[in-house]
């Protein structure tokens, strides 16, 4: 079902995978900060160390030390850019779904003004149920819903994502969990009935299936499409053009005109083969 | 006048035929090409001002000269003319595709039928009373004799013209059967059902100039609405007129009643699978209509040759120089009017859904048409 | 003695009203619909993949694209949703001349939803009466970006350029065609008895079922919902603006119709407040050549004509392109809607049932 990639036989079509899983939540985000730090510290020991040992082997030769480095502090940003952190839940509906799920909630916050819940995989269809129904909370609205893939060995292949829609209250909420390849979620029909087309598009261009889907084809490619497009691992190069088929050609006239357009534009094209 | 022989008689009827011919293909590409700039002057842009070929060619020559006219600001805005030239002849010189599995025989045949009825209804259209011009003594055989207004005044002409006018729905339905597509097929069930329907309220609001001329010779017709109505009969005849209007409209499918070949909802109804000059027959067939139309309305609604519409002439004098004389250039007049208002009809309305046409025929044109000829006939007994 | 069957008919991809290429697949009972099942896909260019691969501000080009009637409404939410992302500050100037075009930009949406809508319904005149007020639209947004269709009018941080000299003329100019315009076309539609049996009551969906389905835009607000995402959560310098939302009750086509006219006007009243209150300044925030992204996760909703249009992004230390990019398109979620709408109905009211949900198959195939 995978995608087959072989690159020696198409070295246009590399693919460029990803090296870090970016799922935030303020616990990756603190040790990323805290990363950062000691990275930062690291380097201004090494600094240090060699200018000591520059110093060393300037006065051992005679010659005038160096100028002992200056560690500067972090400059102020001159861009009207300041990155939104991910901070601690605050808002009452993510205490209302903590308290509501209990243990299937994983993690809860906030950034850049949006609600985020991520819940165990096998909870999602209590989740949905719980943010449609409860009177405190009660999103009436799926708005979207889509999954991205994360190909490296982090503990899970994909994180599908759920925005829902609180009309009354003018509130939105993100629902997240993390799969891994081959578990099928429950599907989000049975609560919102507007999720059929867009859990067919995750199948269709990541290809997680979703279980109790009412009618899990594909939707925007063919049902003979290989592979599944916005995995990492599809290339986002093509296969070239096709051959041009001309065997109603009998004159030869377009196989001719086509050969000179392609030449033209530069395209690659197999001369063609007698019939 | 002395008894003509059939040679004679013969040789007339040819040349009427030719006379009604010319008028016919006069009017309708004209027909075609007012619609393109009508609907154009009703939608605030030029209509069509090119014209098909560039310099070469016939349409070449018509357009180089009338660009050399195109000065002039009046023939300027009729440059799109020699476009129709260009149009008529693509048709003829198109591909004429037929389906695989299309029922061949009958596929060839539905143009012709739409074509041949459309054109037959005008042997008993009366465009003058009387003679419209003499032959010439030094022509042989026919020399000196007259040429009546009208091809075959028979006194039968509404039943044969409504009789051939409902013929005119077989060359759709089979057209659109024969396709074996199912668009067409679509397109072909509901002219069926339409122009049917139609047919009723149609024939029983032309009951009423029947009833009040008391004929069913056409020229007889338009003489006794347009000459002897009592004023009781003017109301009735406004109704009718109304009346007979609308279900015209739906008899030549023009909006809002183009149900066969809706295009929004049919991609182009019965003649989608039909292209080359068999469309353009389907195409004519439909102008030609769209002028018979025109023309009955005019003759038994507006006073025909007469200039006075529903009746009204009765008032005024025969002797009163020409507004008291029939005259056939107010009839032809009267019939482009018509043609005027079918394209500003068209570029006004948007179209009703099918169920919608059928209930506007059967729930009140039926009922309206029924009251308005006993109506009538209570005029012509009592007045 | 009788055989009856039901007829299975593709409406589309090639046909002239399902607006561009949907397919639906419809089972018909004489010219009662029995069963429609949309098919849609041939439109898809990949556009979520392709931005994928591009740099941030290259998303500009790629979501000119997806709805190729509202060019500059989707470039607007695609440019909020980075700014957002990466916590930019947009200058005064900039938001008050981006809620300027986004509104020019409804106008003209809504120009030509009405001018297809009423060609479908088979009036012709509305159709270039539309098209006749829309150019003037068009010239302005030529005048301001150099195209006239896919206009890539913003930019991640603002606008590229201010307007030019003589834009406050020509936009005054295009509202008076606009607001005149209304006028005609209510004439010819509003109490058209004709146009009134074809829209009241066709293609009924009620606010439950909207809201199930993810209908937002005029498809809810004709349901007797006030909400707009311009109201709800105000984004760009909507904040500032005075605009009703417009309601009806009825959630037909005749009360869509309406809600959109209505638009349109509160649109006018919009652009006019901004052309009055236009600040002085920059139109450009300072932010560096290169955008270098950090762990982050941004999902964010614009009223776009035909509905909430969201961008999410998902993106990973230090990558100069989005890891995830996914367009929610509200014609995705309209056209599902379809079936439920046409059940039971005639052909005509399925031409009718495609003309008012207003989709453009560019933004639902992507």
């Amino acid at each position: 079902m995978s995608h087959v990639h072989d690159p020696k036989a198409a070295p246009n079509r590399k693919i460029n995978l990803p090296k870090t899983a970016p799922v935030p939540s303020p616990g990756a985000h603190a040790a990323d900060v805290k990363a950062t730090q000691a990275a930062e510290e690291a380097k201004w020991q090494k600094t240090l160390a060699d200018y000591e040992i520059a110093r060393a082997n300037a006065i051992s030769e005679g010659k005038e030390p160096p100028k002992p480095p200056v560690r500067h502090a972090v400059k102020a940003d001159a861009h009207d850019m300041r990155w939104p952190v991910p901070v601690e839940a605050q808002d009452p509906d993510l205490h209302r779904l903590r308290e509501l799920l209990g243990g299937a909630v994983e993690e809860c916050f906030e950034q850049a003004g949006e609600l985020v819940c991520q819940v165990k995989k096998e909870a999602i269809l209590d989740a949905l149920t719980i943010c449609n129904q409860d009177v405190a909370l009660r999103y009436e609205m799926l708005a979207d819903m889509t999954a991205t893939h994360y190909p490296g060995g982090w503990g899970f292949n994909f994180s599908i994502v759920y925005h829902l829609t609180c009309i009354r209250r003018r509130k939105r909420l993100r629902l997240r969990i993390l799969i891994l390849e081959g578990f099928e979620p429950e599907s989000a029909t049975q609560v919102y009935p507007g999720a059929n087309w867009l859990e067919r598009e995750i199948y269709d261009m990541l290809g997680v299936r979703f279980a109790n889907h009412p009618d899990m084809t594909r939707i925007l490619c063919s049902e003979e499409w290989e592979g599944h497009p916005l995995r990492k691992d599809y290339p986002a190069v093509g296969l070239g053009q096709r051959d041009i088929d001309c065997r109603e050609d009998r004159s030869g006239v377009l196989t001719r005109k086509t050969m000179e357009a392609a030449g033209h534009l530069g395209i690659n094209l197999k001369p063609l083969k007698a019939e | 006048m002395p008894e003509m022989t059939l040679v004679q008689t013969l040789l007339i009827a040819f040349i009427q035929a030719i006379l009604i011919i010319v008028f016919v293909f006069v009017a309708v590409p004209l027909t075609i090409f007012s619609e393109r700039k009508v609907l154009g002057f009703v939608q605030q842009r030029l209509g069509s001002t090119r014209v098909a070929g560039r310099l070469g060619g016939i349409t070449g020559l018509m357009n180089r000269g009338m660009w050399w006219m195109g000065k002039i600001p009046i023939v300027h805005y009729f440059r799109g003319l020699p476009g129709l030239v260009g149009d008529i002849f693509k048709l003829f010189i198109k591909e004429d595709v037929k389906p695989a599995k299309a029922d061949r025989l009958v596929y060839l045949i539905a143009p012709a039928i739409s074509m041949v009825a459309a054109m037959m209804v005008y042997a008993v259209v009366s465009f003058y009373p009387g003679v419209l011009f003499t032959i010439p003594s030094w022509v042989p055989i026919i020399g000196g004799l007259p040429v009546a207004g009208a091809m075959a005044d028979v006194n039968v002409g509404i039943l044969i013209l409504l009789g051939i006018a409902s013929v005119g729905v077989y060359g759709i339905v089979l057209g659109a059967w024969a396709s074996n597509s199912k668009y067409p097929l679509l397109g072909g069930l509901r002219s069926a059902a339409q122009m049917v329907s139609y047919e009723v309220p149609l024939t029983l609001s032309l009951l009423v100039p029947v009833i009040l001329a008391g004929s069913l010779s056409f020229g007889e017709m338009t003489r006794g609405v347009a000459t002897g109505s009592s004023p009781w009969a003017i109301p009735s005849l406004v109704f009718g007129f109304f009346v007979y209007m609308t279900c015209g409209y739906a008899e030549v499918n023009r909006l809002p009643f183009d149900m066969p070949e809706a295009e929004n909802e049919l991609v182009a109804g019965f003649h989608t699978e039909y292209s080359g000059m068999r469309f353009g027959l389907f195409y004519l067939a439909e102008y030609i209509n769209m002028s018979v139309v025109a023309a009955i309305a005019s003759a038994f609604f507006f006073g025909g040759p007469w200039l006075l519409p529903f009746g009204l002439q009765s008032f005024v004098p025969e002797a009163c120089w020409w507004i008291g004389q029939p005259h056939w250039y107010i009839y032809v007049a009267k019939i482009f009017f018509f043609l005027f208002v079918f394209i500003w009809v068209r570029g006004s309305w948007p179209r009703y859904r099918y169920d919608q046409i059928m209930a506007v025929a059967w729930k009140y044109l039926i009922p309206l048409a029924l009251v308005n000829l006993v109506v009538a006939g209570l005029v012509r007994y009592f007045a | 003695m009788f055989k009856s069957q039901e007829m299975e008919i593709n409406m589309g991809p090639q046909h002239p009203s399902t607006h561009g290429v949907l397919r639906l697949k419809l089972r018909l009972d004489g010219e009662t619909v029995k069963y429609c099942y949309p098919v849609i896909g041939y439109l898809h260019r990949g556009i979520e993949k392709i931005c994928e691969n591009k740099a941030f501000f290259q998303g500009q080009v790629w979501t000119d694209r997806l709805d190729y009637c509202s060019a500059i409404s989707n470039n607007l939410g695609w440019a909020e949703a980075v700014e957002k992302l990466f916590g930019i500050t947009v200058p005064r100037r900039a938001q008050y001349l981006r809620t300027m075009l986004n509104e020019l930009n409804r106008l003209n949406s809504h120009l030509v939803w009405l001018a297809t809508h009423a060609m479908d319904i088979g009036a012709l005149t509305v159709f270039l009466y539309c098209f006749r007020d829309r150019e003037k639209i068009l010239d302005i947004f030529e005048a301001f970006c150099g195209s006239r269709l896919t206009t890539t009018a913003m930019r991640i941080g603002g606008l590229l350029e201010d307007v030019p000299e003589g834009f406050d003329k020509m936009v005054k100019d295009a509202l008076h065609a606009v607001r005149t315009g209304l006028v005609e076309y209510e004439t010819l539609l509003s109490e058209n008895r004709i146009w009134l049996k074809r829209t009241v009551g066709v293609a009924k969906l009620n606010a439950d079922d909207c809201m199930a389905y993810g209908i937002t835009g005029p498809m809810l607000r004709a349901a007797g919902i006030a909400y707009d995402i311009r109201k709800a959560h105000p984004y760009a310098a909507y904040g500032e603006m005075q605009f009703d939302v417009p309601t009806r009750p009825e959630a037909d086509t005749y009360a869509r119709y309406l809600v959109r006219l209505e638009e349109m006007r509160q649109s006018v009243r919009i652009i006019e407040q901004c052309l009055e209150g236009l600040p002085e300044g920059p139109v450009m925030a300072k932010i560096p050549k290169v955008l270098k992204s950090e762990v982050g996760e941004v999902y964010h909703p614009t009223e776009a004509p035909k509905g909430e249009i969201g961008f999410y992004l998902v993106s990973e230390k230090g990558g100069a392109n989005p890891y995830r990019f996914h367009v929610r398109a509200p014609g995705f979620f309209n056209a599902q809607a379809i079936p439920l709408m046409v059940q039971d109905s005639l052909v005509a009211d399925v031409i009718a049932t495609i003309g008012t949900l207003d989709i453009v198959l560019g933004e639902i195939d992507r």
